[in-house]
């Protein structure tokens, strides 16, 4: 057994567990800006399982993009609750029995999936650069009508939104 | 090895950028002036607000480091000297400057006190202005690169520097790398003068001095990223790789911290105004222009 295949597991385990603690964290805390950050460092222990099962690309984008994308929703998360700090005492969680019933159910639909499903021998992950070239050519080619769909709509949704948020000129 | 020679050429850089900035701010240059005022803010005692956000005040000002010592990784000093020769370097140098602005939000919202707050939200503004600028133009340079590897896009400029193949690109994001460091006129989360030092305001002591280093730190990886994007780098004749690399990425440090010294502070709407309808439709018409030159000269 070589080093890579002790450490791979582990630091994909280490990721994991701090990924799933600072979720936890998120509904552990009233305040806005922590529950918002707490997310985000979840997001980012996914990035680093990324990193750790050598999808270089994948980890680094993730890393990149849930940095500014949690940020944002913690701007509309300040603006919109009436207590962002969480000083007065407001209680967030709600439906807990539904909660905890979805929880489980959902934690055994993976742990089902995870222990029936025959997953074979483990597939090499391509160099680096590769994995770069071959995203880049799935987008371009097969992929390239879903993501100029998924573009345009996301572009519709911002320009609609943006015309909402106006306020109407009175003529 | 190449690690801690790598360090030290940083903490070398972040000095002498210390100097300058003492330089142009209070117009007389001491050599020893920052090492007497890093000296006097580790002798004061580190005060703390008493109703701080207690995770976030220690995180920040070490995370803003980290964000710039991560960034400054993936940035050759010469061939053979860089951290991490990563195959998505180009977007790791973005995806670790993204966490500059987590830093300052959380150094903001911390202390519990209004100044560091505004300041701290008004980088988050200013992030949604410049961060698009800081991609579109990293995206021009990778397309000639034809790579993210930060050596290889060294490489792809021997014949032509980047600068003058795409200068949009590279004014934009000389623009938006000064805004990712809060240098004037981009000094909006600590604007001294108006919010007593925004989201410094609260720091004292041994944490302000990480804070200021980090700042520092900042400004050099930065500058060394505009070098290896669009000054190629190590290139150059007559004198050693590194020498070029460390002259050049003084030299934009410098540029950085003179342009905006006599330009008065930008209100954080003009900033979001004039990145989001000036800024990114001319780094849209730069890689439009960039990829029309690749397919037509090479």
């Amino acid at each position: 057994m070589s080093a890579s295949e002790i450490f791979q597991p582990f630091f994909v385990g280490i990721f994991g567990l701090a990924a799933i603690w600072f979720g936890v964290v998120v509904f552990r805390t009233s305040s806005m800006v922590r529950s918002a950050l707490a997310l985000l460092f979840s997001m980012t222990a996914i990035g680093a399982m990324f990193l750790a099962m050598e999808a270089e690309f994948l980890g680094v984008l993730q890393i990149m993009m849930m940095a500014t994308e949690m940020a944002i929703m913690a701007i509309f998360m300040v603006m919109y609750m009436m207590d962002p700090g969480g000083m007065e005492g407001m209680d967030m969680t709600h439906q807990k029995y539904a909660s905890i019933f979805a929880g489980i159910l959902a934690t055994l639909g993976i742990l089902a999936v995870v222990f029936l499903v025959e997953w074979g021998p483990v597939a090499e992950a391509a160099h680096p650069e590769e994995q770069t070239r071959m995203l880049g050519i799935e987008i371009m080619e097969r992929s390239m009508l879903i993501f100029e769909t998924a573009g345009v709509t996301i572009l519709t949704a911002m320009i609609a939104a943006t015309a909402i948020a106006i306020e109407r000129r009175k003529s | 090895m190449t690690a801690a020679i790598s360090i030290l050429a940083l903490l070398a850089g972040a000095y002498l950028v210390a100097v300058l900035e003492g330089w142009v701010s209070m117009g007389r240059m001491s050599i020893t002036g920052p090492l007497a005022s890093g000296a006097a803010m580790l002798g004061r005692e580190s005060f703390v607000p008493k109703r701080r956000d207690r995770v976030f005040f220690e995180v920040a000002p070490p995370l803003l480091l980290v964000s710039a010592l991560l960034a400054a990784a993936v940035l050759p000093l010469s061939p053979g000297l860089i951290v991490a020769d990563l195959a998505t370097g180009a977007l790791f140098v973005n995806a670790a400057l993204a966490y500059v602005m987590v830093a300052l939000l959380m150094a903001g919202w911390a202390p519990n006190g209004a100044y560091a707050m505004v300041g701290g939200f008004r980088f988050l503004g200013q992030l949604v202005a410049y961060s698009m600028l800081i991609v579109m133009p990293i995206t021009a340079v990778a397309m000639r690169a034809e790579s993210l590897v930060t050596t290889e896009v060294v490489e792809s400029q021997a014949a032509l520097p980047n600068a003058i193949y795409q200068p949009i690109g590279f004014v934009l994001f000389l623009l938006a790398g000064m805004a990712v460091c809060f240098l004037p006129p981009f000094d909006l989360p600590t604007a001294p003068g108006e919010l007593a030092g925004g989201v410094e305001a609260e720091y004292t002591g041994w944490r302000l001095a990480v804070f200021r280093l980090a700042r520092l730190v900042l400004v050099v990886t930065v500058a060394a990223a505009v070098s290896v994007f669009y000054l190629g780098g190590w290139l150059g004749p007559v004198f050693p790789p590194w020498a070029w690399s460390a002259a050049k990425t003084l030299a934009v440090a410098a540029l950085m911290l003179l342009a905006g010294r006599h330009v008065p502070r930008l209100r954080e709407t003009h900033v979001l105004e004039w990145g989001w309808k000036v800024g990114i439709p001319l780094a849209l018409l730069n890689i439009f222009v960039v990829g029309v030159m690749i397919l037509v000269v090479g």
